[in-house]
């Protein structure tokens, strides 16, 4: 791995909210802003979206896939934008460091319009 | 809200940081392979050394690891949350900015450092503090409060096995306007109030046995339980008999503060509406009212109450 190296994958190609549902049975959040369209027209949004730590996970995936989940020591996520249902997942990951036995990789998720949903960051160990 | 009030609240809020905001709290359960497979399957990761005991003894964990994502998930509080005395940290901060107004909550931010991969049988206990608070800042939903706490996470022998740092915004949310076709149609036994509605009328349910009126419809005479009903169409004539002044939480495409009132008709039954063309602080109980009808925040025609001219 050196600096610069870019890895990039679309990680779901169309989100149904199943996986919001789903998500929500596995991971414990209930919050019903994620799978109820009347809670979450309520709350001023025009649909269900997913659960940030949903999309993180799966650019969680999409890094251990990348980097071997052994190798991951920190990984931080900004939530920019909600992902909503029939968008795609699209992750990208950039070598940005290479320091002593470690490295620095930025991270990014995008729809299928290229708008930007996370970006985040990592360290991994070589 | 004044520039003051502001102010204070964030002073208030100062005195949060750096202290406890909950727990320790464990784990419902321990790291469990059936949740592990639900996680993955749910994530759609399909790294075997999370769900094939083989091939994990001859990767370099030596066995079933946890998604290293999954570190908060396992203290999460299920679907019926713990009660809660309202006392707690984490209560007092949330209904102090709640009563202020900022009542939307949207997570921001989520950085994990993980310090050992979790396995099946590890009992992790959580508490956190809060890290800061910064605001009121503008923000695309809206003026809010952000709200940064750190989340430690040790397993049974008390090591430090992760830790997160989690930042929410607590905003006002801005008032999109509801669109009309966000209204349900009526239901059934309604559908003769909401047609009164629309030709100006308010139709009142009457029991076509005992003469007894009742609002808001339904099907059975709370009097003599019969299920024959016809309608009376209401002078629109009547009095406070018990009024409230809502101020919070905001409702979206609202003026607030404003005033709902429980009217006595003079033909005797009572019915929920909107005060309006009147200070809300004015309204009075047993102040004499009129019916009008008019629209709602959403579009819709309601009855709706003024003062008695």
């Amino acid at each position: 791995m050196k600096q610069g190296d870019t890895h990039e994958k679309v990680m779901i190609e169309k989100v149904d909210r199943a996986m919001f549902v789903r998500y929500a049975g596995a991971s414990g959040d209930f919050n019903p802003i994620h799978w109820s369209e009347d809670f979450a027209k309520s709350a001023g949004y025009p649909t269900v979206f997913a659960q940030g730590m949903f999309t993180a996970g799966v650019l969680g995936t999409f890094l251990t896939d990348w980097v071997g989940e052994e190798n991951v020591r920190r990984f931080r996520t900004r939530f920019v934008g909600q992902v909503w249902p029939d968008e795609a997942i699209t992750c990208k990951a950039e070598v940005t460091s290479v320091g002593e036995g470690s490295a620095e990789v930025k991270l990014l998720v995008t729809n299928e319009k290229g708008e930007k949903k996370i970006d985040g960051d990592a360290t991994v160990i070589l | 809200m004044t520039q003051t009030a502001s102010r204070t609240l964030a002073e208030r809020l100062q005195e949060f940081v750096g202290k406890p905001y909950g727990g320790p709290t464990v784990a419902r359960d321990p790291v469990n392979e059936p949740m592990i497979r639900h996680l993955t399957d749910a994530l759609g990761d399909r790294n075997p050394v999370y769900t094939d005991e083989s091939f994990a003894k001859r990767s370099v964990h030596g066995g079933i690891v946890a998604p290293a994502t999954s570190l908060q998930v396992w203290t999460m509080q299920g679907l019926v949350p713990r009660r809660s005395d309202g006392e707690d940290p984490q209560s007092r901060l949330m209904s102090m900015v709640d009563a202020e107004g900022y009542v939307g909550v949207v997570a921001t931010n989520c950085e994990q450092i993980y310090h050992r991969y979790l396995r099946p049988g590890d009992l992790l206990t959580v508490s956190s503090e809060v890290e800061s608070v910064t605001g009121p800042k503008t923000t695309g939903l809206g003026e809010g409060y952000f709200i940064t706490t750190l989340q430690t996470y040790r397993d049974q022998s008390g090591e430090v096995v992760g830790e997160m740092r989690f930042r929410i915004l607590k905003f006002k949310p801005s008032t999109p306007k509801p669109k009309k076709s966000d209204i349900p149609p009526p239901p059934r036994d309604s559908a003769f109030f909401w047609e009164g509605v629309e030709a100006g009328e308010l139709r009142i349910q009457r029991c076509s046995s005992c003469g007894t009126l009742r609002h808001p419809p339904r099907p059975l005479c709370w009097k003599c339980r019969s299920k024959e009903w016809d309608f009376i169409v209401a002078s629109g004539r009547g009095e406070v008999y018990s009024f409230v002044v809502h101020h919070r939480p905001e409702v979206p495409g609202r003026t607030h503060p404003f005033a709902v009132a429980l009217v006595s008709l003079a033909e005797g039954t009572r019915i929920v509406g909107n005060v309006i063309d009147v200070d809300p602080s004015d309204v009075r109980i047993g102040m004499g009212v009129e019916l009008v009808f008019a629209d709602n925040e959403r579009g819709r025609t309601l009855p709706q109450w003024r003062p008695a001219r």
